[in-house]
């Protein structure tokens, strides 16, 4: 839970670090809903089970991954010149 | 160090145009450890450009390097071959970092990735703050170790303006008074007196207002004995 962290502050860290990735992805052309975080602590498996259902709704919703259907190769030649 | 952050993606991808092979290239140094042009930023802008480029059904190729120091020449001879087989070049260097490029490279088309900000220093985990303006005649020695020129808002050399309130400035109530400071710390090392002694006028013509300016230190150059 927020503040409730093992490593202390470290989901609400993680928390401004999804907002970022938020942000970045519909300037990237993809849907920021299809990242998100829950707080949940490892004792809530009914919480667990709702957020894992939430999300597969909400992705299957939005549809399939639209990279992976693209006709464009993605090229990663990062070697290459 | 040199503070800068990166320019929207937006922006970036105006400026790249209808490239087909785009060479990002990060910094090793400033805009390394404030985030906005290293190693893996480089890597993330790469990648981010790969995939708007393939969601918007465009066919281009973005790799990315990183070079210890975008500012000088010799490190930047090192990827001397892959500039020449990019389109464009979208520095995450420092404005030097890109000039460097665009000079090392002459048929090269280098873009930045960045908007240089300022001369300064992380106060604290994602905060940066300017401290240092350049003006190329330091006057630290007189006001304790805090600059009147970076800190102050009107740049005064004899004590704050009219309108400091409160040990805040005018122009933004979240900057502090740089004369504040300066006098807080003055009075907390007993040095007060160092403000009774009235400053000339500043000469501006060591800073911007000389024109592009340029140090050369003869002790240091080499080859054949110079006039």
């Amino acid at each position: 839970m927020p503040g409730g962290c093992h490593y202390l502050e470290g989901n609400t860290n993680a928390l401004r670090r999804v907002k970022s990735i938020q942000e970045l992805l519909p300037q990237i052309g993809l849907e920021p809903e299809r990242v998100r975080m829950f707080h949940m602590s490892a004792a809530m498996a009914n919480e667990f089970v709702a957020a894992a259902t939430e999300m597969v709704r909400q992705v299957s919703a939005l549809g399939p991954n639209p990279l992976r259907i693209s006709p464009v190769c993605l090229t990663d030649n990062r070697r290459g010149g | 160090m040199i503070v800068a952050q990166q320019k929207p993606l937006e922006e970036i991808k105006t400026l790249i145009g209808d490239a087909r092979k785009v060479l990002v290239v990060g910094c090793g140094t400033c805009v390394t450890v404030c985030f906005a042009g290293g190693g893996r930023q480089a890597a993330i802008m790469a990648a981010s450009l790969r995939i708007a480029s393939r969601m918007e059904g465009y066919e281009r190729t973005v790799t990315d390097v990183t070079v210890h120091r975008q500012c000088e020449w010799e490190y930047l001879d090192e990827i001397a071959e892959r500039v020449a087989g990019a389109d464009v070049v979208l520095s995450l260097g420092c404005g030097v970092g890109v000039q460097a490029m665009a000079e090392r490279f002459p048929n090269a088309w280098v873009v930045p990735g960045l908007n240089t900000g300022f001369l300064g220093l992380p106060t604290e985990h994602g905060v940066w703050a300017e401290r240092c303006a350049a003006c190329g005649n330091c006057v630290l020695g007189l006001t304790g170790g805090i600059c009147p020129i970076a800190r102050c808002s009107k740049s005064l050399l004899n004590g704050p303006c009219g309108h400091s309130k409160d040990g805040h400035c005018e122009v933004d109530k979240d900057i502090p008074c740089g004369w504040q400071l300066i006098y807080d710390r003055l009075s907390s090392m007993g040095k007060l007196e160092r403000l009774l002694e009235v400053q000339p006028p500043m000469n501006w013509r060591a800073s911007r207002n000389g024109g592009p300016r340029k140090i050369v230190r003869k002790d240091l150059r080499i080859g054949p004995e110079e006039e």
